[in-house]
């Protein structure tokens, strides 16, 4: 039986989504909706006899105060229909609540043809709306191919019974499952094969791969279990486990670096090894805080006496680029299941996003998939919908724009958990799988959907890179299945944990595997979304929402009861062996059996060519501009710049202080909207203590020198933490690289070994800051194809590549959280502080970005004396001395003192020849817009200043001003002598808040 | 003395109890976060509790209007226990998730002593978007509601994209008549918003952010007192710290407006229950 239920609001209620629709269709299309009225369909395909139905109706599907529904099409007037429903296979999260709520009211289960589909229809009204308007709207704004289908019904055509006449989106493989054997008799042809099943092997892994197949002794031994020839689910395990998403190919591959200048070579035969482990594992020895790092989901530091935190960061690039809400639900429900999977598991605690985005104006005729404002919106909802419904803040976040994004948009996502050290008896950060250990796979179920989104994240976006996976993260099964968890955790149930992500059971089991040496798996007992997938799908599909669990017998009884209660599906699938084997199975057929040691048979390391032309051989020098004459209206102009401007319209719709322990808010101020130099919270509600995390993105200045962009990045990053409270003994950092692609071809990437050679060169900084600052790198990712080819006027593809960028995530323990500090300046009269040391250092900035310059003095960091001004500024917050302090960052001082004086909402009085200058003789704008590190505004209160004054002796910290009253203005004398800025506080936030500004309200 | 005993519901997507259980605990009551589904195969019975805490959260992923799967599924299992809970004059709280759920179970608002019937709902937001904000609270001073007495007004986030308390004219009237309206969004001085965003950061009618039932045992709010927990919480508590150093007085010392909220429901159950 199939019923369609119709559900719209009453018709004098206000259509939220109507009205959305109809703003959009305007600014983004010019359209001109009259009145847009959207009904949710739900179509029921299920045994369940009418008046069953009816009270499924009228008790899940119709409040009584705000809705009408129906069983035949609702009776709403519209010139156009535009009905949009999933194509079969997505993930439809408000099916499967349906189906749950359903289940539960009629005490029914649903059977394998049995399914519930959600869709939508808008009815349209407007006297000028054309056809290709309407499908303008359907296809640009509310439908995405690649995961929707859509159906346009003009009033003439609309047949009253019928309706959508909307058929459910049941997936039908009529396919009997099977694996294949592959031909290997030379290179050539598993080459072609490699290309032809999208295995993306490496060329030179080939021989490798045939020669393990060809051993005898490996042929004799698989001989007894009925196999010859590799399988397919064989060199699918390969080629997921050599994908550079999981190898780290590109890190830890050999680098022959030469500098053009100097005609010096160097090789480097591991970047990640030299200047990611190395340094890190140095440090672990020197800080007691330092628990577990480099190999586990995330990594693990000390928070206070009983507990430890997680932290890890990752990209969800590519999948976002094309289904921009699915893309971006993914990845941050993706990366919360890594803290969950980190030791036996922890409870998330918070997260943060970092979007970097094309031009949202952009009206050229590049035709990226899609169109940058369209795709930040989609993140922006996605990683709402994520964060909000994973119940855990999102306390930080950075959306940036450059045109080189519009290749490819990078999407960052940050985890925090936190777990008690000791779990049972046992140290939480450590886990292994033993013999005997029961393999469970919890959560989700799998279905074709993130098939081979690993090898497609590790190439960059053609026109053939296949669609199906995309996905649509579930963070509802993934709520549960995290409560559930951290009950078995704590009554020891669990040995292993791990998550499904890239690779799916592949990566997950393929690795856990390792620790007791083998293990074999029943293929068969997975539970799937629908029947009919080859035994290779299952094992590498990238189906979310899973966990991989290792539990001994005894234990299985009571993980199971648990799972039951908390409505989470669990089930044993196989076990952990010592055999030396990864031993698959279905339906007790033997389709995958090699050798656990199969990936240490000598694979060789990729090979890169890295050449470094310095900015004075790229043509790169100062532009010549003449100091302008209005340095209000510059000011202004500066605020308004869309990396500069308030992106609250974002942040406000991120639950930023679910789990009650919110101490500095994103936004900070008096009217809670200048964005804050870092977030601190209180995972621990009982204790004082507070976990501060910052963020940096500075990508432009890899226009320079990615060297000084990484140590830049870094550099401000802590400092954030600094003004916040944050305690410079102990900095934990996360380092996400995203890189367009160093292997050099002469036609598809001409600048390749440029590329490699930033990228050596940012890893040397990472290490360098990472060395002078003390900070281990808890955790890191990297993404190493952010190129898009995006096709022209002329039907032409061009390439754009993203600028090379880093996120640096970094975390602080604060012992005391009444100590914390906010930017705002909080009275008048206190005295103003400018510290750290102004340098003629504009290569890169914002201000030279508004002239489309680029200029090569970029900002280089003084680690040395940084440190001994980031001891001090921790001290003086220690003793309760600032009433404010802020880091300056991009824009300089003249932005950051525009932020501070918003935030306090008073005047501020400033005299530029007072700020400590490098130079006698920088020029005003200079001052206000050079954005060399190590710097910080401070305010206090007149009798802090002796105290104040006498830390700081020696070091370059001028008092260069004071608080004006509320009604004052911010005023800047420049080193003439004569007033440069008056700009009242209002102004300031007028402009501050103004491009953005419609954003927040919707009506 | 016999311990007031808090229960605080968990599970399918729910997501404020642990903090909700601290601000129990901290109000002098004993929290108990129990599953629904323990509720439901009775491994723990509601008549062994005092207060009964919905808290906030995704239920059921909101996917079919905010509560309403929680309330069917309540509603379907433990119904009459609720009923019974109620009778006894026991205290229930519904915190936005929750308050949405006690309005479509219709334990609220509970005109005419009809626990069943619903008659206000709670609907999306007229910013068309999920919003945190702090919001200014005005407190019903003769409000029969348990949990804000003495209060006149208050401070704490709302956090939802649907927020919108909505009902017929005839109804909101009979909640102001029965001073069943409990919380107002206002202004910084405790008058009604009017409407007017941010200060009413959803569109509520006549700026109604939270109600109780005609006894004040059942109440249900939007904004979250449970994130107001300690008093690093408030957004600005920066400056009240700066403030207060600088006139000498010490910072931080007493119970935040959210704990006190609590306090009153956990003193109630002390003096009128036990």
């Amino acid at each position: 039986m199939i019923y369609n239920i119709e559900i719209a609001l009453k018709p004098q209620l206000r259509d939220a989504e109507g009205s959305a629709l109809i703003k959009k269709a305007d600014t983004y299309f010019g359209i001109c909706i009259q009145s847009a009225r959207s009904i949710h369909m739900v179509t029921i395909e299920a045994d369940i006899a009418k008046d069953d139905m009816e009270r499924v109706q009228r008790e899940i599907f119709t409040n009584p105060v705000t809705q009408v529904s129906s069983l035949t099409p609702g009776d709403i007037d519209f010139d156009w229909c535009i009905w949009i429903g999933f194509r079969p296979g997505v993930k439809d999260n408000p099916g499967a609540t349906a189906m749950e709520a359903i289940a539960d009211l009629l005490g029914k289960s649903f059977g394998p043809d049995e399914g519930i589909y959600t869709s939508r229809r808008y009815c349209l009204k407007g006297e000028n709306l054309t056809r290709p308007d309407v499908e303008k709207l359907a296809e640009q704004l509310l439908s995405n191919p690649i995961i929707q289908r859509y159906k346009i019904f003009p009033r003439s055509q609309w047949d009253p019974v019928k309706g959508a006449d909307v058929k459910p989106a049941r997936v039908i493989l009529d396919h009997i499952p099977c694996f294949d054997f592959i031909d290997i008799d030379s290179d050539q042809t598993l080459a072609r094969i490699s290309d032809q099943r999208n295995l993306a092997l490496n060329a030179r892994d080939i021989p490798i791969i045939r020669n393990y197949f060809l051993d005898p002794d490996v042929l004799a031994q698989r001989g007894k279990m009925g196999l010859s020839r590799p399988t397919d689910v064989e060199l699918e395990y390969i080629s997921q486990a050599r994908s550079d998403h999981c190898n780290h190919n590109t890190f830890n591959g050999i680098f022959r670096y030469k500098d053009v200048l100097s005609g010096e070579v160097t090789i480097e035969n591991s970047l990640f090894k030299t200047y990611i482990q190395q340094p890190t594992l140095a440090l672990k020895e020197k800080k007691d805080w330092v628990v577990s790092v480099l190999w586990d989901n995330a990594g693990v530091g000390e928070f206070d006496e009983e507990n430890n935190y997680v932290i890890t960061g990752e990209t969800h690039n590519s999948p976002s680029n094309m289904e921009a809400y699915g893309g971006a639900i993914t990845g941050i429900v993706g990366v919360y299941r890594d803290p969950m999977g980190t030791g036996l598991g922890s409870k998330l605690f918070m997260g943060s996003f970092g979007f970097c985005v094309g031009d949202i104006t952009y009206d050229g005729p590049l035709k990226p998939p899609l169109h940058p404002r369209r795709l930040l919106d989609g993140v922006v909802e996605g990683v709402k919908d994520g964060g909000n419904k994973s119940g855990v803040p999102t306390t930080f976040g950075q959306t940036l724009f450059d045109p080189g994004y519009m290749g490819k948009s990078l999407v960052f996502v940050t985890a925090l958990g936190i777990m008690p050290k000791q779990v049972a008896g046992r140290p939480s950060h450590e886990k292994k799988t033993s013999p005997g250990d029961l393999i469970i796979m919890s959560g989700g179920r799998v279905g074709k959907d993130g098939i081979h989104g690993v090898t497609a994240s590790s190439e960059s976006f053609s026109e053939n890179t296949p669609a199906g996976h995309v996905q649509i993260g579930d963070p509802y099964t993934q709520k549960k299945m995290h409560d559930f968890l951290l009950v078995c955790r704590d009554e020891g149930l669990i040995r292993f944990i791990t998550d499904n992500g890239g690779g799916g059971l592949s990566s997950s089991i393929g690795e856990s595997a390792m620790i007791s040496n083998g293990c074999m798996v029943h293929l068969d007992k997975v539970p799937l979304k629908y029947e009919g997938l080859d035994m290779w799908e299952i094992w590498v599909s990238e189906s979310q929402e899973r966990m991989t669990i290792a539990v001994t017998p005894a234990h299985l009884d009571r993980f199971m009861a648990l799972s039951t209660e908390h409505g989470v599906e669990s089930t044993v699938i196989g076990e952990y062996t010592d055999s030396g084997k990864l031993h698959i199975l279905y339906h007790d057929k033997t389709c995958a059996y090699v050798d656990m040691d199969l990936l240490d048979k000598g694979f060789p390391a990729w090979e890169f060519d890295a050449v470094w032309l310095p900015p004075e051989t790229r043509g790169l020098c100062e532009p010549v501009i003449r100091s302008p004459k209005d340095v209000n209206r510059l000011l202004i102009a500066m605020l308004e710049q869309p990396n500069i401007c308030s992106k609250e319209w974002i942040i406000r719709q991120y639950d930023h202080e679910v789990q009650g322990g919110s101490v500095i808010k994103p936004l900070v101020g008096v009217n809670h909207n200048i964005p804050s130099d870092a977030s601190v919270t209180r995972p621990v509600l009982t204790g004082k203590k507070g976990l501060a995390f910052s963020q940096t993105l500075l990508p432009w200045y890899s226009k320079i020198d990615a060297y000084h962009m990484m140590t830049c990045t870094i550099d401000e990053t802590v400092r954030r933490l600094i003004a916040v409270g944050g305690s410079f003994a102990h900095i934990g950092g996360v380092d996400n690289f995203c890189w367009p692609n160093i292997a050099y071809d002469a036609q598809s990437n001409p600048d390749g070994t440029f590329k490699a050679a930033q990228l050596v060169r940012a890893c040397r900084a990472l290490k360098d800051a990472c060395v002078a600052y003390e900070i281990p790198l808890l955790s890191g990712k990297d993404s190493m194809y952010v190129d898009g080819h995006l096709e022209g006027a002329f039907g032409e593809r061009i390439k754009v590549s993203a600028l090379e960028t880093v996120q640096f995530s970094a975390t602080s323990v604060i012992d005391d959280v009444m100590c914390c500090l906010t930017l705002d300046p909080k009275a008048s009269g206190d005295y103003i502080y400018v510290a750290g040391t102004t340098a003629d250092e504009l290569g890169g900035s914002e201000y030279y970005d508004m002239f489309g310059k680029t200029g090569r003095n970029v900002p280089r960091v003084n680690f040395a004396a940084n440190k001994i001004l980031y001891k001090t500024v921790e001290k003086a917050i220690g003793l309760e001395i600032p009433a404010s302090c802020h880091g300056i960052a991009r824009g300089g001082l003249g932005v950051h003192l525009a932020l501070m004086a918003m935030a306090g909402g008073l005047g501020m009085e400033i005299d530029l020849s007072q700020v400590p200058a490098g130079a006698s003789d920088l020029a005003d704008e200079v001052l206000l817009f050079s954005e060399s590190a190590g710097r910080f505004i401070l305010t206090l209160a007149p009798d802090q200043a002796p105290l104040f004054e006498k830390l700081c002796k020696g070091l370059p910290v001028c008092r260069a001003g004071t608080v004006k009253a509320k009604e004052d203005s911010l005023k800047i004398k420049g080193t003439r002598g004569d007033t440069i800025v008056n700009l009242s506080s209002q102004t300031l936030a007028d402009a501050f808040n103004k491009p953005f500004g419609d954003m927040i309200w919707n009506r | 003395m016999e311990q007031v005993k808090a229960l605080i519901l968990t599970g399918f997507g729910l997501n404020c109890d642990n903090e909700t259980a601290l601000a129990f605990e901290l109000a002098g009551a004993q929290s108990h976060r129990v599953h629904i589904n323990a509720l439901i195969a009775k491994k723990v019975r509601l008549a062994d509790f005092h207060i009964l805490a919905l808290g906030g959260g995704f239920s059921w992923g909101d996917d079919h209007g905010a509560g309403v799967i929680q309330a069917v599924k309540l509603k379907n299992h433990i119904g009459g226990d609720l009923l019974s809970f109620v009778e006894q004059g026991k205290l229930v709280i519904g915190i936005c998730n929750g308050f949405q759920t006690l309005v479509n179970l219709g334990l609220l608002p509970g005109l005419d002593k009809d626990y069943t019937r619903r008659s206000v709902a709670i609907t999306y937001n007229d910013c068309g978007s999920f919003r945190d904000q702090w919001v200014h609270l005005a407190a019903a001073p003769e409000s029969p509601c348990v949990f804000t007495k003495g209060m006149q007004a208050a401070e704490f986030p709302v956090r939802h994209g649907e927020g919108k308390f909505i009902a017929d004219p005839d109804v909101v009237s009979a909640l102001f008549t029965g001073r069943q309206v409990v919380f107002q969004y206002a202004n910084e001085k405790a008058h009604p918003a009017e409407g007017v965003f941010p200060l009413n950061p959803n569109g509520s009618v006549q700026d109604i952010a939270g109600i109780c039932d005609p006894t004040g045992r059942i109440f249900g709010l939007m904004p979250h007192p449970e994130a107001y927990n300690h008093v690093t919480n408030h957004p600005d508590w920066t400056r009240q710290k700066q403030m207060q150093i600088r006139s000498k007085k010490a910072f931080g010392m007493q119970d935040t407006k959210g704990i006190q909220l609590f306090r009153n429901g956990v003193d109630y159950i002390r003096e009128r229950v036990l």
